[in-house]
């Protein structure tokens, strides 16, 4: 028999995916564009780029748990088809504007 | 030193890229036959990918500064100025793609289409970002290549 859903877990990390992937985007506009905020970031573990590595993949594990914890326990649900959707759009999304900021801004 | 281990960040990225296109094989063909290899493989795809990251991630903070300062005094600062610049960013996606592959694998890929569908896109993403990241890989190697022939060939 046909089952449609996927794990809360698969929901929950999918969606950290896509976001965590416009984080990592907007980190690097925001680190590029602020030397406060690099030299900040470099401060932190010695080099700007492990900061912002440790961030993105901190975030990528709160967020996963997080959106599987919400809901009672139940988590965050979304037809699959969306979930795919949205994880597409947030990895291109994010891999256009650091391509993008390097390419044309920076 | 510096080049084994930056042979074994591109060996261990080759393998996470293999590794993905096993797993998409075989979600398109998935039966209870091949339901535990793409769990297996899935979750060596995302090993592979820690390990090269790891490994890479070391070699760039304290081996690429010397490599950064001969590639910008070369005829190719691009190599750094775009190729190494995005390069050191997508990867961090590509970690996070390869992480969430054993995640999606995890659910019964036979009797459901959509987790099947999941998988197969996540399983595709990998290796066209990373076969992306090693052509960038490779345009800095040349950029450090074309600035000593340079600086050799000066009269």
């Amino acid at each position: 028999m046909e089952n449609r859903t996927v794990s809360k877990y698969t929901t929950s990390f999918g969606l950290s995916l896509a976001l965590t992937s416009l984080l990592n985007a907007l980190l690097v506009v925001v680190k590029e564009k602020s030397p406060a905020v690099q030299a900040g970031m470099k401060s932190l573990t010695g080099h700007h780029w492990v900061t912002h590595a440790s961030i993105v993949l901190v975030f990528f594990v709160a967020f996963g748990f997080l959106f599987a914890w919400v809901k009672g326990g139940h988590g965050l649900s979304l037809p699959v088809n969306r979930l795919i959707k949205t994880i597409l759009a947030g990895v291109v999304v994010a891999g256009g504007i650091i391509v993008a900021f390097y390419l044309i801004a920076d | 030193m510096t080049e084994i281990l930056l042979m074994t960040h591109v060996l261990f990225g080759v393998a996470c890229v293999l590794a993905s296109v096993w797993v998409f094989v075989d979600a398109l063909n998935a039966s209870e036959a091949n339901r535990n290899r793409i769990q297996w493989v899935s979750r060596a795809a995302a090993v592979f990918m820690w390990l090269s990251f790891v490994v890479g991630g070391y070699w760039y903070v304290v081996f690429y500064p010397v490599d950064k300062g001969i590639i910008l005094k070369g005829p190719w600062p691009f190599a750094h100025a775009y190729f190494m610049e995005t390069k050191e960013h997508l990867v961090i996606m590509l970690l996070l793609l390869a992480t969430y592959l054993p995640i999606a694998a995890s659910n019964r890929l036979v009797a459901n289409p959509d987790a099947r569908r999941l998988v197969l896109w996540v399983a595709a993403l990998i290796p066209l970002l990373g076969l992306m990241i090693e052509g960038h890989g490779a345009v800095i190697a040349m950029g450090v290549k074309v600035a000593l022939l340079a600086k050799h060939l000066q009269p």
